[in-house]
Order: C-alpha cells, then sequence, then structure tokens
C-alpha cells in the first residue's frame, strides 16, 4: 500500500470517528440541558397554577390543566412524554409534561403543564446533516491537502529512489541526489550520500587492493617457481620429480590465475584507455596459426573463414579477447571435434562442438564459473572477454545448439 | 659479455644470476635504486635486466638515466606489474624488451640471448652444435650441410633448447615459449610431447645422438657432450 493511501484512509477513519463521537455528545449535552430547562420552566408553570388554584383560581388553559382527584393520589412530581394531535399540521407530535399532585385543603389537586418537544427529530436531523458536511468538507480538504502537499513533497524523494536504484558502486560518477526543503528527507538524502560514498569509497580500495595483492603475489610466486626449476636441475629421484611436477602445476594454476585476476581488476579500474583502430583479422590470423598444432594434435577439424574486419579498442585487450575465445575452443572441443571460426561483417563467430554445458547457459561470463569436467580451468577466461566486450561496448553472446557452442562478438 | 641485474627481490636475483653465469656471462647485481645508479654510472654493460619496481625510486627513472648518459646497453624490463601501462613508457624510453613475473629462467636466458644478436652489428647468425648449424637469420638448420626440415615450432623448440642447453626445461616453460602465456596450457602438455616427439625422430634421421632426454617427466633437456 502507497504511503500516501494509508495516510490518507488513516486520516479518513480518525475524523469521521471523531465527528460521530462528538455529534453524538453533543446532541446528548444539548438533551440533557434543553430537557433541564423545560422541566424547571414546567415546575414553575404548576407551581404558579397552584399557586392560583390556593388563591381560588383553577384557571384551565390550553396545555395546562388543573383537577380534582381522589385522595389516594399521593402528592408529588412526575415528568412523561405524550402524543397530541396536531389539527393545524395534521400529525401526532410529541410533547413533554409534568403530572404533579398537591394537597389544597382536604382535597388533592393534579394540575399538568404541557410543553412542546420542539421536534427533537429535527434537531437531530439538523445536527447530523451539519456534522457529516464537517465530515466531508473537513476528510475531503484533508485528503487534498494530504495528496498535493505530500506529491510535492515526495517528488524528490522518489526522484532520489530512481538514482539509487540506478546507482552502482562500479559506475565513474558518484550517486546525484536532489535536494529537499523538508529536515527528515535532508537527513535521508545526507545518510543516502555517506552511504554510498562509503560504499563506493570501500569498492574502489577493494579493486585497488585486488591489483595490489596480485601484484604483490606475483613476486613470491616467481621465487618459488624459479627455486622448483633449481631444484628440477639436481639429481633427484623420480619421486621427489614427481612431487616437484605436482608442486609445479599448483604454482602454475595460481600465477595463471592470478594474471587474471590481475586483468579483471584492471578491467574494472577502467586502466585500459589507449583505444586504436586495430586489424581484428590480422590479430586472428595470426593466433589461429599460432594454435594450429594445438589444435591438430587434439585431432580437432579447424575451419576458419577470415574476412578483414577493422574495430576500435586497446590492441592487448582485443589480443586478450581472442585467445582467451579460442583457448576455450580448444579446451572444451573433445578429441576429433571440430572448430568454425568466421570473421565477417565486422562480427566473429567461434563455434565448437562439444557436451552441452553442466551449468546454465547463463552464468558463463561469470567469475569462477566452470565444467566440472575441467576442474583446473581458472573459470575467468570467459569472464575476461565478456568484460573487454562490455568496455568496447561490443556484443558478446553465447547459445547451444545441436551440439554445437557458438561465441558470437559484435564488434560495434 | 656483461650483465647488470637490477632486482630488489635477492632470491630471485640470486636465481638469475646463477642461471646466466652458468650460461656463460659475467653478472653484476644491484637490489636498489642507488646502487643500481652507481654502477650505470661507473661501469659498461651489455645487457640490463631492470625491474621496475624498487626500493628507492622507479625503474622507469633508471631507464632514463640509462638512455642519457649514452652508453646504450640493451634494457630487458622485469615487472611484477603486468601492467601496459609499465610496458609502454618502458619501451618508450627506450628498453628493448618486456617479461613479466612470474617467469622461467629459460625464457629470461632466451630473451637476452635474442637481444645480445638482434644489438650486435655483426654478430653470429649461426650457432653450431656437434655437426648441427642453426642459421638464425634465415631460421634454418641444417646437419653436415643437409638441411633438416623443421616446421616453426620445432625450430623455435631446437633453438629453445640449445640456447638452454644443459638445463632441465619444463614442459610449462616450453609451452609458454611457443605459444606464449595468454591461455591456460596445461592441457596441451601431450602437444610440447608431440612436437619434442618429432623433432627427435627428424634429428634421428642424421645422428645417432640423442640430445634431447626426459627427466622424470619433470621436462627435457638438452644434453650434448662435445667429444
Amino acid at each position: 500500500m502507497k504511503l500516501l493511501y494509508k495516510t490518507t484512509r488513516d486520516y479518513l477513519i480518525a475524523s469521521v470517528s471523531i465527528l460521530i463521537f462528538t455529534g453524538v455528545a453533543l446532541f446528548m449535552i444539548l438533551q440533557k440541558a434543553v430537557g433541564d430547562e423545560m422541566n424547571e420552566q414546567l415546575e414553575l408553570q404548576a407551581d404558579e397554577i397552584f399557586a392560583n388554584a390556593r388563591a381560588g383560581n383553577f384557571m384551565d388553559a390550553p396545555l395546562i390543566r388543573i383537577v380534582k382527584v381522589s385522595t389516594q393520589t399521593t402528592p408529588g412530581i412526575t415528568f412523561g412524554d405524550s402524543l397530541l394531535y396536531d389539527h393545524i399540521q395534521k400529525e401526532f407530535e410529541g410533547y413533554h409534561y409534568i403530572r404533579e399532585t398537591q394537597k389544597i385543603g382536604p382535597d388533592h389537586y393534579q394540575a399538568i403543564v404541557m410543553t412542546s418537544h420542539i421536534g427533537w427529530d429535527q434537531y437531530y436531523l439538523t445536527i447530523l446533516y451539519i456534522f457529516l458536511l464537517t465530515a466531508v468538507l473537513l476528510t475531503g480538504s484533508g485528503v487534498l491537502i494530504n495528496y498535493y502537499s505530500n506529491k510535492k513533497i515526495w517528488t524528490p524523494f522518489f526522484k532520489n529512489l530512481k538514482n539509487v536504484r540506478n546507482f552502482s558502486v562500479s559506475s565513474p560518477t558518484e550517486l546525484q541526489l536532489y535536494e529537499s526543503s523538508i529536515n527528515e528527507f535532508k537527513e535521508l538524502n545526507d545518510t543516502l550520500e555517506d552511504l554510498t560514498k562509503r560504499s563506493r569509497k570501500e569498492y574502489l580500495a577493494l579493486r585497488e587492493f585486488t591489483e595490489n595483492a596480485s601484484h604483490e603475489i606475483q613476486t613470491p610466486l616467481s621465487i618459488i617457481q624459479s627455486k622448483l626449476d633449481r631444484m628440477s636441475q639436481l639429481e633427484i629421484s623420480e619421486q621427489m620429480a614427481g612431487y616437484i611436477v605436482q608442486a609445479k602445476s599448483g604454482v602454475d594454476r595460481l600465477a595463471k590465475m592470478n594474471k587474471s585476476l590481475l586483468l579483471l581488476a584492471k578491467l574494472d579500474n577502467n586502466i585500459f584507455v589507449d583505444k586504436q583502430e586495430i586489424q581484428v583479422h590480422e590479430i586472428l590470423e595470426f593466433q589461429v596459426r599460432n594454435m594450429e598444432d594445438l589444435f591438430h594434435n587434439k585431432k580437432i577439424v579447424l575451419t576458419e573463414q577470415i574476412k578483414t574486419a577493422i574495430a576500435t579498442s586497446d590492441k592487448y585487450l582485443a589480443e586478450t579477447l581472442i585467445y582467451n575465445l579460442l583457448s576455450n575452443a580448444l579446451r572444451y572441443t573433445p578429441v576429433h571435434g571440430e572448430v568454425k571460426i568466421n570473421l565477417k561483417n565486422q562480427s566473429l563467430s567461434i563455434a565448437n562442438t562439444g557436451v552441452a554445458p553442466d551449468f546454465p547457459s547463463e552464468q558463463i561470463f561469470e567469475r569462477f564459473t566452470k565444467s566440472q569436467l575441467h576442474v583446473t580451468s581458472t573459470g575467468l577466461g570467459l569472464a575476461i572477454a565478456k568484460e573487454i566486450c562490455l568496455m568496447n561496448q561490443w556484443e558478446l553472446s553465447y547459445q547451444f545448439q545441436e551440439g554445437w557452442h557458438t561465441f558470437l562478438v559484435k564488434f560495434a | 659479455m656483461k650483465l647488470l641485474l637490477i632486482e630488489d627481490e635477492p632470491l630471485l636475483l640470486d636465481e638469475m644470476e646463477g642461471y646466466l653465469t652458468e650460461q656463460g656471462y659475467r653478472c653484476e647485481k644491484a637490489s636498489n635504486f642507488q646502487e643500481g645508479q652507481e654502477k650505470l654510472h661507473l661501469y659498461q654493460y651489455d645487457i640490463i635486466v631492470l625491474d621496475i619496481t624498487l626500493p628507492g625510486g622507479s625503474g622507469l627513472s633508471l631507464l632514463e638515466t640509462i638512455k642519457t648518459e649514452n652508453k646504450n646497453p640493451g634494457v630487458l624490463i622485469v615487472s611484477a606489474k603486468n601492467s601496459l601501462h609499465d610496458k609502454i613508457s618502458g619501451l618508450e624510453l627506450g628498453a628493448d624488451d618486456y617479461i613479466t613475473k612470474p617467469f622461467h629462467m629459460e625464457e629470461l636466458n632466451a630473451r637476452i640471448f635474442a637481444l645480445l644478436r638482434r644489438r650486435s652489428f655483426d654478430g653470429e647468425n649461426e650457432i653450431k652444435v656437434d655437426k648441427l648449424v642453426i642459421n638464425m637469420a634465415f631460421k634454418t638448420v641444417c646437419f653436415n650441410d643437409e638441411p633438416v626440415g623443421l616446421t616453426k615450432k620445432e625450430y623455435e623448440l631446437l633453438l629453445y633448447f640449445v640456447i638452454n642447453k644443459n638445463r632441465v626445461v619444463s614442459r610449462q616453460s616450453i609451452a609458454e615459449h611457443l605459444w606464449g602465456d595468454h591461455y591456460d596450457l596445461a592441457d596441451n602438455y601431450d602437444t610440447v610431447y608431440v612436437h619434442i616427439n618429432t623433432l627427435r625422430k627428424k634429428l634421428a634421421a642424421y645422428t645417432v645422438n640423442d640430445y634431447i632426454k626426459t627427466v622424470h617427466g619433470m621436462g627435457y633437456k638438452w644434453k650434448y657432450e662435445s667429444f
């Protein structure tokens, strides 16, 4: 439920109940006050009638009567209501009366004085109408004021909400917020600004950390690698040699992983700004020739169709992209499989035969996604390819269809 | 040939010195900026192996000193920062080659070898091993004046072995040298094996000497005892 609806609804409920309560209270107080006043007046009248009666003057006027009653009737005062027929309005009307019995000499006399209720029904209705009108006006204006002023007050909030939603810590610019004159919103803005600034800072620090950490890892890795190489030169047992080979393959994986992470960190840090015109076909041609024997050794049938394609990119990145796609094809094509490379119309497709991926295909470009069949892979090659394409505003897509994995790069 | 190795990591520096000395170079060491600057000022070197991140200053500014002092040695940059920026500025400042850590000693040696050859105008274009003659200008190999037909990769492999003779060269090192270190080559070690076997067979057609020894599955070694 929208805040605006909720506050308006609550306001409506509250004002209606207050109005009902006050209306009923007002009616009851009025009724009591008027009733008391009437009774007083009736008593006074009855008193005067008896005073006159004692003086021997038994008056009999409309709505005033004094009659002699049996001595059994106890003296006292009772009030009551009755209906009388109104000849003029041709309807029964409610009347209030006092019936007072007093002793005058030996006899008992009873006086009845009546007075009209002055149309209580009318009062009810009048009060009801006035209160209904007040309720409608109050709530109506309340809702309108609420609605419009809230709308105005909340506009910056919704704009900011949209900005926050679109904001990413990795975006190059800081979060832009609309000013508001409301203290609460100002506070919210300040908090948001502070929060995003801090998370951005932490994110940047993390990115830098990744880069620095990767740098720092390179040297110790070099030491391990060179010392393992040195150990290989010694006269050692076959068992020892086996251990060295295993250790080396670990170092090798670590080195590759580190290099990939470093490259990703650099891509994240937007370090590659040296864009130039590159001849995609030349790079592709060179790499395919360079890798030919690797494909050949796996008995993979390689067919290629390379036409001229020019793109704008950092050269090293374009090379890395193509290397990564080719080495992916080499790795995942089974022995005796097939690879098709096609460069034309500013788009490069590299397709290879193979089994369906054992993970959801939309995760293929995510970091550390890799097939269970190739646990030694870093799982970063395609993530790097994706980042490179993003940076150059190229489109990179993947699909698996009828036993073919196809990667398609559309150079912008 | 005189080399100056400028590297702040002592273990790595010793390793480089050890292997390059074995390969017949005269090596001097510097482990920080000042030391490097002093040695560069005082002596003449053929090749300088230069680390970029050094205590006391950047290797890049040392590179500027080297170039302004007009002694013109070959410069091979070694860097833990696989950063293009360093590479570009290094090469712009006059470095001749660039190698990133971690690297194999054989690769470093091969780079130094190539650099020296490029820089000597009247340099030897031929290497002779036994009756095997490798012509590096034409990238051909002859045995007893008879050409041995090698593919490009086989030629590169042979040269890599010969340059790093008497050293166990790992499959990783060979794979990276032949195909570059861009991709994960662990799957492709059998291709190294295939190339080595072909090379062996091709050489076996000319000589009974088996130059390439397999060492416990760790790698291969070019062994040639001169008689």
